[in-house]
C-alpha cells in the first residue's frame, strides 16, 4: 500500500503535484469521452456540457482549491474589495444572476411554450390598446389588453413567457460569457506570458501573430463558421474564445516582461528549474490578479458580441439568449416594446455588473492603492 | 594538495550589444578546492556576477555569450554539456545566493512552499520529508521558530531573515559548491557578521567549496581562504588571503587595499584610486590598468602582463615583477 502511495507520489512529483496529476487524468479521460462521442456513440454530452465539465475542472482545482487554501488572502482581499460598494453591487448582482440561470429553470414555465391565446400580453401593471379585427361584423375594435399575473413580465408575439425567456436567455448569456472568456484568457496568458519569457525570436513570431490575429475581423470568420456548420452556440463559444485572446496575450506579456527580469526568476533558473517550470510555477501566479481582473472585464464583452451576433441573425436559433430576444423585439417595437425592452435592460445591468466588479478587483489587487 | 572540484580556465564571457562587443570577462583562469572559500574581489562592473554567471550558464542570450574557454565541475564541462544536465546540476550540485534576497524570492509564496519545491525538484521525496528537511535548514541557517517561518510570505520577514531564507533554499540540496553573489551586501553590519557565520559553518561542517564575490575586504579577510583580485573582466592578483592582505604585489591591490578607512590611521581624507573602471568595448592597450596606475612603465602600454609567480600560490599580473 505504501509502495502504491509512493510511485503515485513519484508520478505526481514528475509533472509538479497532485493537483496537475489529477487534472492530466481527468483531462485525458475527458478528451477520451469526447473522442467516444464523435467517432463510436452518438451523443454522451452535448459540445457545451464538454466546456461545462472542462472549465469546472479548471475552476475546482485551479480556483476553488487555492483559494480554501489560502483564505487568509481571500479575506484580506474581499476587506479591501467590499470598501467599494459598487463592486459589492456588481458581484451580488452576478451571484444573484448566476443562481437565476442555474434553478430558475425550474421553476418557470417552458420558455418555448407556444400559446397563441395569450400573445402580446404587456408586463403585469400595463395596458395596451390594440386594434382586433371582428370577422363577424368585419369591423377593427379597440381592445384594452391588461397583463397578466402568471404572465408578469409579459408574453412575445407567440404567446411565449417573457419572464420564462429572460431567465433561460441568463443561463445562456452567460455561459457564453464564462466558456468563452475561460477559453481567450487560459489561451491569452499562455501565449503572453510564454512569448515574454523565451523572448527574442519566440516573442516575435508569437507577438506578429497576435497582431494578425487582432485585425483579423472575427465576424468573417464567424460568418464562414455559421455558413459551414450551422447557427451552433459551441462553434460561436469556440470562435469568440478563439479570437478574443489578443488583448489578454498583450497585457499579460507586458506584466511578465518586468517579471521576467526579476531577480527571483534567474534564482529559480540557478536553482535548477526548467523554463516550463519557471512559467507555470513563477511568472503565472505572479500575473494571476491582472488575470482575474481581466477576465472580469471582458466577460460583458463576450456577453455583449454573443448578443450582437444574434441580434444580426448569425446567433443560434434554438437558443433563446437575450441578443435572440432582442432581435425579436425590435421587430415590433411599436406594439409590443416590452420584449426588447427587458433583455435590453437586462444585458444593461449585467454589463455594468461585470464591470463595476472588475474595477473594484483592479483596486483590490493593486498594492500601490492600499490604505 | 586538496582536489579542485571547479576549475576555470581562459574563460571568455562578451556581451555583443549595438555599441560593441562587451569583454565582460576576458581570459581568467582559477580552480577552486575542497571545502575551500575562493573570494572574486574587484570593484563594481569588474566581471565578477557575469563570472559566476557563466559557470552556471545563466548569461542572457543574446546579449551575452561565453566565448571562449572551459569550466569543468569535477569532470563535467559546464560549457558542453546539454542543458538537461546543466539544470541537475544546478541548485543540485551548484547553487547560487543572491545579492538582494528581497528580490530573489518569489513574492506570491511562502517560504516553506519555495523550498520544498526546491527540494522536490532535485530530490526524491514526498511531501512531509520535503517539509521536515526545509524546517531543518530553516533551523541551520538560524531562522527563529522556523515551523513559523515555513508559512510566511517573504515579505513578512526582516532583511536578514530573508537572506537565511535564501541561503536555506540554496543548500536544500546538499550542493557541494556555493556560488555566493554580494549576500552581505543589502544586509546591516550585524546581521552581515551572523550571515558570515553561517558561511563559516558550512564550510566547516559541510565541506562545502564557497565562490564568494564581494566588493568588502572587511568581509574577506574574515571568511576568505584565497583571494582573486578582478580587474576590467581579468584578474589581476591571486593568493592566499594572509599573504595578499599583507603583501599586496599588484598597485591595484595595494590601491584598493589603501582605500579602507583605517581606524589607527589620523587623516581626514579617504584614500582612491583616481580615475574609473575603463570602458570595456574600447579597453586601453597592454595592461588594463595602466591609465590609473601611478606605477606604469613603457611597457604596460603595450603588452598585456602574463601570470607571475612571485610566492607560494601567489600568482600577479602586472609587469613590475617581471
Amino acid at each position: 500500500m505504501t509502495n502504491r502511495l509512493k510511485s503515485v507520489n513519484n508520478i505526481a512529483r514528475k509533472v509538479g503535484g497532485i493537483r496537475n496529476l489529477l487534472f492530466i487524468i481527468l483531462a485525458v479521460g475527458l478528451s477520451l469521452t469526447l473522442l467516444l462521442d464523435i467517432f463510436v456513440v452518438e451523443k454522451i454530452f452535448g459540445p457545451l456540457t464538454y466546456l461545462y465539465i472542462a472549465l469546472g475542472i479548471i475552476a475546482v482545482l485551479y480556483g476553488i482549491q487555492p483559494l480554501y487554501a489560502s483564505r487568509r488572502l481571500v479575506r484580506y482581499y474581499w476587506d479591501r474589495a467590499k470598501k467599494n460598494r459598487l463592486a459589492v453591487g456588481g458581484l451580488g448582482f452576478i451571484a444573484f444572476l448566476i443562481l437565476l440561470a442555474i434553478v430558475g429553470p425550474f421553476f418557470t414555465a417552458d420558455p418555448t411554450a407556444v400559446n397563441f391565446e395569450e400573445k402580446n400580453l404587456p408586463p403585469l401593471g400595463f395596458t395596451i390598446e390594440e386594434s382586433v379585427y371582428e370577422p363577424e361584423t368585419g369591423q377593427f375594435i379597440t381592445k384594452t389588453i391588461t397583463g397578466a399575473r402568471q404572465h408578469p413580465l409579459g408574453t412575445d408575439n407567440k404567446g411565449r413567457d417573457l419572464l420564462a425567456m429572460l431567465i433561460s436567455g441568463a443561463r445562456i448569456s452567460l455561459q457564453v460569457g464564462l466558456f468563452a472568456t475561460g477559453i481567450a484568457i487560459a489561451l491569452g496568458t499562455l501565449i503572453g506570458v510564454t512569448s515574454a519569457y523565451l523572448g527574442g525570436k519566440v516573442d516575435n513570431a508569437l507577438m506578429r501573430f497576435t497582431d494578425i490575429m487582432m485585425t483579423f475581423p472575427f465576424f468573417l470568420l464567424l460568418v464562414l463558421i455559421v455558413f459551414i456548420f450551422g447557427p451552433n452556440l459551441a462553434f460561436i463559444v469556440l470562435v469568440i474564445g478563439l479570437t478574443g485572446w489578443t488583448g489578454t496575450a498583450r497585457l499579460v506579456r507586458s506584466e511578465a516582461l518586468s517579471l521576467r527580469t526579476r531577480e527571483f526568476i534567474m534564482a529559480s533558473k540557478a536553482l535548477g528549474a526548467s523554463s516550463g517550470r519557471i512559467i507555470l510555477a513563477h511568472l503565472i501566479p505572479n500575473v494571476i490578479s491582472l488575470i482575474i481582473v481581466i477576465a472580469t472585464l471582458s466577460i460583458p464583452g463576450v456577453i455583449l458580441a454573443e448578443a450582437a451576433l444574434s441580434f444580426i441573425g448569425l446567433g443560434d436559433p434554438t437558443v433563446a439568449s437575450w441578443g435572440m430576444i432582442l432581435r425579436a423585439g425590435q421587430q415590433s417595437l411599436d406594439t409590443t416594446w416590452w420584449v426588447a425592452v427587458a433583455p435590453g435592460v437586462m444585458l444593461f445591468l449585467t454589463v455594468l455588473a461585470f464591470n463595476f466588479l472588475g474595477d473594484g478587483l483592479r483596486d483590490a489587487f493593486d498594492p500601490r492603492s492600499s490604505v | 594538495m586538496k582536489e579542485a572540484i571547479l576549475r576555470v580556465r581562459n574563460l571568455k564571457t562578451y556581451f555583443f550589444t549595438r555599441r560593441g562587443i562587451i569583454k565582460a570577462v576576458d581570459g581568467i583562469d582559477f580552480d577552486l578546492l575542497k571545502s575551500e572559500c575562493l573570494c572574486l574581489v574587484g570593484e563594481s562592473g569588474c566581471g565578477k556576477t557575469v563570472t559566476a554567471l557563466s559557470i552556471l550558464g545563466l548569461i542572457d542570450s543574446p546579449p551575452g555569450r561565453v566565448v571562449g574557454g572551459e569550466i569543468y565541475y569535477h569532470d563535467v564541462d559546464l560549457l558542453g554539456c546539454p542543458r538537461d544536465q546543466l539544470r541537475h546540476i544546478r541548485g543540485k550540485e551548484i547553487a547560487m545566493v543572491f545579492q538582494d534576497a528581497q528580490s530573489a524570492l518569489n513574492p506570491v509564496f511562502t517560504i516553506g512552499n519555495q523550498i520544498v519545491e526546491q527540494v522536490k525538484l532535485h530530490l526524491e521525496v514526498n511531501d512531509r520529508e520535503a517539509k521536515g528537511r526545509a524546517i531543518s535548514l530553516l533551523e541551520e541557517v538560524g531562522i527563529p521558530s522556523p515551523e513559523k517561518a515555513f508559512s510566511y510570505y517573504p515579505h513578512q520577514l526582516s532583511g536578514g531573515m530573508k537572506q537565511r531564507a535564501m541561503i536555506a533554499m540554496s543548500l536544500s540540496c546538499a550542493p557541494q559548491l556555493l556560488i555566493a553573489d554580494e549576500p552581505t551586501t543589502a544586509v546591516d553590519v550585524t546581521i552581515k557578521a551572523q550571515i558570515l557565520d553561517i558561511f563559516h559553518r558550512l564550510k566547516d561542517n559541510r565541506q562545502m567549496s564557497i565562490l564568494f564575490i564581494t566588493h568588502e575586504f572587511g568581509v574577506v579577510s574574515e571568511i576568505g581562504d584565497r583571494i582573486a583580485v578582478m580587474y576590467a573582466g581579468r584578474l589581476a592578483e591571486i593568493a592566499t588571503t594572509s599573504e595578499l592582505l599583507n603583501n599586496p604585489k599588484h598597485p591595484y591591490t595595494t590601491g584598493l587595499i589603501k582605500c579602507l578607512p583605517d581606524i589607527t590611521r589620523e587623516r581626514d581624507r579617504l584614500e582612491s584610486i583616481p580615475g574609473t573602471v575603463p570602458s570595456l568595448i574600447d579597453p586601453p592597450g597592454g595592461c588594463l590598468f595602466h591609465p590609473r596606475c601611478d606605477k606604469a612603465i613603457a611597457i604596460c602600454r603595450k603588452e598585456q602582463p602574463p601570470p607571475l609567480v612571485v610566492g607560494d600560490g601567489h600568482t600577479v599580473f602586472c609587469h613590475l615583477y617581471s
